[in-house]
């Protein structure tokens, strides 16, 4: 049932937002729709910890410690960014920002609104459907529907990001549908298959070992390329930056948090599937050649960035880098420090990107060099929680990062993956240096001449509760989390 | 008597290898022509055979499953989406491709050697033993996906880019339909919808990039970077 009502409220919210006339009862739908999923993803995980997996409708719909971490995370970060934009798109409808015309505000506030729930959908069918021909068609239907949230601001610009996006993200998962269709056949001689259930996740895992290993291995190919372009690994990360500083911010922070989970998700699942038939050895030389290379690369675009939207999206591609290192490095370390990994980094990174929204909207620029006088003078709240978040993202202790990054690099040495370990520590240095350089510089440069900003509760809100969970998280992390996490690593490693 | 042929396993395999081959011919007429309305027509023509190709293996098979594979293909690729991109070119007054960045013959070449690269590659998964399409199906079905690829690399209209992404999701098809006799039918249906999603969302994105850059040269989308 719990499964069924995760999909049903989202849809009944773009609905309602769909057919409401004012802007206060988008909000309200929003709100109240993305409350209710929140609520929902506990209970489901609470499920989950009692009885291992929850499935339905003859295992169509199937959700593990896995399913119920990745939809807990979504619901989280989609009620925050629902929370926020409330404030943000009330200041964008004053300054103008959505078109002169009444009408065509609603227009813009209504696709917004109808979209959004539309996306928090796809992720969450991505989360429970257990046919991965399913789970790809979702995957593909979170592109779709969130390339008109790039276009938002009907911009040259994001025209480009757009395009961009739904190009190089059709032709990623065209792969990824190819390693699916490859997958279904190195399973199509198992007992059942010719009905629904050959494709079907929880099947295939139980006989992974029956699976024709060379289809197994093509197919883990195809599948790291294709969801390897949506999760944005080097080299097919160039959509990113784009897409991420055209998107309105908290649209930028759900790409940027829950679909990168999304996209990571589904290649997790083919990853167990892989290293069940093949042994670990294999997909993991892969994960770690494409994870090291997105850290690598990101380092260099972080250290010459001049837009901050477009640091940020660097460092989601770093972090990308880092949880497929992660998975790379595998074993009880190295999924555990993953799925720490991949809790922190929704929470901090979304974060970013709402803290980023501010900054953009007060000062009208996204270039470091245009924002002139202190962020954290003109907006003492933003500033302060923009840059105890940017420590965090860079994995300065206390904080939270640090220990996910800690465990990994721990694994990477344990493991005797010695070069792996020390490129993880160079890397992390350089992004260390470049974000903290650039965002130090703009949050405590020196003092201008601009009057301190008036408080928005909406967003500061927000941004109070999610930092209340960043801090509190670092010290102490709730036991029922800490097990859904530690289940989410068992299902991966198996141990 | 008459009937006789149709009920003829090795018959249907050879009605299914010559129109698989002129599927292959008709992804290199693509490479070789220059009007966007012909690429539109060749890849409905295309299509369609694809659906001809799921309708005989299903009458050969027995398989009433794939018949429902078929019409789908039939409604949405054959129907749906050329008429989507005709009324497109229509609107937006395109005719001619601009001048792709490898030439027309070298072009052509290089998907003959893609074909070849094709043909190798399904080498390695043919097990005679087993039942299931030849290997010439297979080796198409690879083919169309390679030269979808370098169509979408050599051609910088929007649209053509389009109708190449779309032609690599038809050799998807083929290589489901050789490989497996197609994937269940909720997973085609997923993968149906999605495809006219895409051409639609695709098609107003194009159209949006004619009204803001006068063209439809993607290489004109260069503003963002580093």
């Amino acid at each position: 049932m719990l499964l069924i009502a995760l999909l049903l409220i989202p849809i009944s919210t773009a609905a309602a937002s769909y057919f409401a006339r004012r802007r206060e009862e988008m909000e309200r739908a929003n709100l109240t729709g993305f409350g209710l999923t929140f609520l929902i993803a506990i209970a489901l995980a609470a499920q989950v910890l009692a009885h291992g997996t929850v499935s339905l409708a003859n295992g169509f719909f199937y959700a593990d410690a896995l399913s119920a971490l990745v939809i807990l995370l979504t619901a989280l970060v989609a009620l925050v960014c629902a929370t926020y934009s409330i404030g943000y798109l009330r200041d964008d409808q004053e300054s103008g920002e959505l078109g002169e015309e009444v009408e065509e505000q609603i227009a813009q506030l209504r696709m917004y609104s109808t979209l959004t729930p539309l996306f928090v959908f796809s992720m969450m069918f991505v989360a429970v459907a257990n046919n991965l021909g399913v789970m790809w068609a979702a995957i593909e239907a979170t592109t779709l529907v969130s390339v008109f949230l790039v276009t938002f601001y009907g911009k040259v610009t994001s025209l480009e990001a757009a395009w961009k996006y739904a190009i190089i993200g059709g032709v990623g998962l065209s792969m990824a549908l190819f390693g699916t269709l490859v997958t279904y056949y190195a399973g199509h001689r198992l007992a059942g298959s010719d009905a629904l259930a050959g494709l079907n996740w929880s099947v295939l895992a139980q006989h992974a070992e029956l699976l024709d290993k060379t289809s197994m291995r093509l197919a883990f190919v195809l599948i790291l390329m294709g969801y390897g372009t949506k999760a944005g690994l080097a080299p097919m990360h160039t959509w990113k930056p784009d897409a991420y500083s055209e998107a309105p911010v908290p649209s930028a922070a759900i790409l940027s948090s829950a679909m990168l989970n999304c996209a990571l998700y589904g290649l997790i699942r083919f990853y167990i599937l892989t290293s069940r038939s093949l042994g670990t050895e294999y997909p993991s030389h892969l994960l770690l050649l494409f994870g090291l290379l997105s850290m690598g690369i990101s380092v260099p675009f972080i250290l010459v960035q001049k837009n901050y939207r477009r640091l940020l999206a660097y460092h989601t591609i770093d972090h990308s880098g880092i949880m497929v290192t992660a998975l790379g490095l595998g074993g009880p370390l190295g999924t555990l420090g993953l799925m720490l990994h991949m809790t922190f980094h929704t929470i901090a990174k979304s974060l970013l990107f709402l803290c980023a929204g501010n900054v953009r909207q007060h000062f009208k620029t996204d270039l470091f060099s245009e924002i002139k006088g202190s962020v954290i003078r003109v907006m003492p709240l933003t500033g302060v929680i923009f840059l105890m978040a940017m420590l965090a993202i860079i994995g300065t202790p206390p904080f939270s990062l640090f220990q996910s990054e800690f465990l990994i690099v721990r694994a990477a040495f344990d493991g005797g993956h010695l070069l792996t370990g020390v490129l993880f520590v160079l890397f992390g240095t350089g992004v260390f240096a470049g974000a903290l350089l650039h965002v130090g510089g703009m949050i405590l440069g020196p003092k201008g001449d601009m009057p301190v900003a008036p408080r928005r509760p909406w967003r500061d809100g927000s941004l109070l509760a999610l930092v209340t969970v960043l801090v509190v998280i670092g010290f102490w992390v709730p036991a029922p989390l800490l097990e859904l996490i530690r289940g989410a690593a068992k299902v991966v490693s198996g141990q | 008597m008459l009937m006789k042929p149709f009920l003829d396993m090795q018959f249907g395999e050879r009605i299914i290898t010559l129109m698989a081959a002129l599927v292959l011919v008709l992804q290199i007429a693509v490479v070789a022509q220059r009007w966007i309305v012909t690429h539109i027509r060749i890849f409905a023509i295309q299509s369609f055979l694809l659906a001809m190709i799921a309708a005989t293996i299903a009458w050969f098979n027995h398989a009433p499953h794939i018949y429902v594979a078929a019409a789908l293909t039939l409604v949405v690729k054959v129907i749906l989406v050329p008429i989507l991109f005709e009324r497109l070119v229509v609107r937006m007054d395109i005719r001619e491709e601009i001048k792709p960045i490898i030439n027309v013959p070298l072009s052509v070449v290089i998907s003959g050697g893609l074909t070849l690269l094709g043909y190798v590659v399904a080498e390695s998964f043919y097990k005679p033993d087993e039942p299931g399409l030849g290997h010439n199906e297979l080796a198409v079905a690879i083919s169309l996906f390679l030269i979808g690829f370098f169509t979408m690399i050599n051609r910088r209209k929007a649209l053509t880019q389009v109708l190449a992404l779309l032609s690599l999701e038809n050799g998807l098809f083929l290589a489901a339909i050789s490989l497996t006799y197609g994937m269940p039918l909720i997973v085609e249906l997923g993968i149906l919808f999605d495809v006219l999603v895409a051409a639609m969302v695709l098609g107003i994105l194009v159209y949006r990039i004619r009204e803001s850059f006068e063209s439809m040269d993607v290489s004109l989308l260069r503003r963002l970077r580093g």
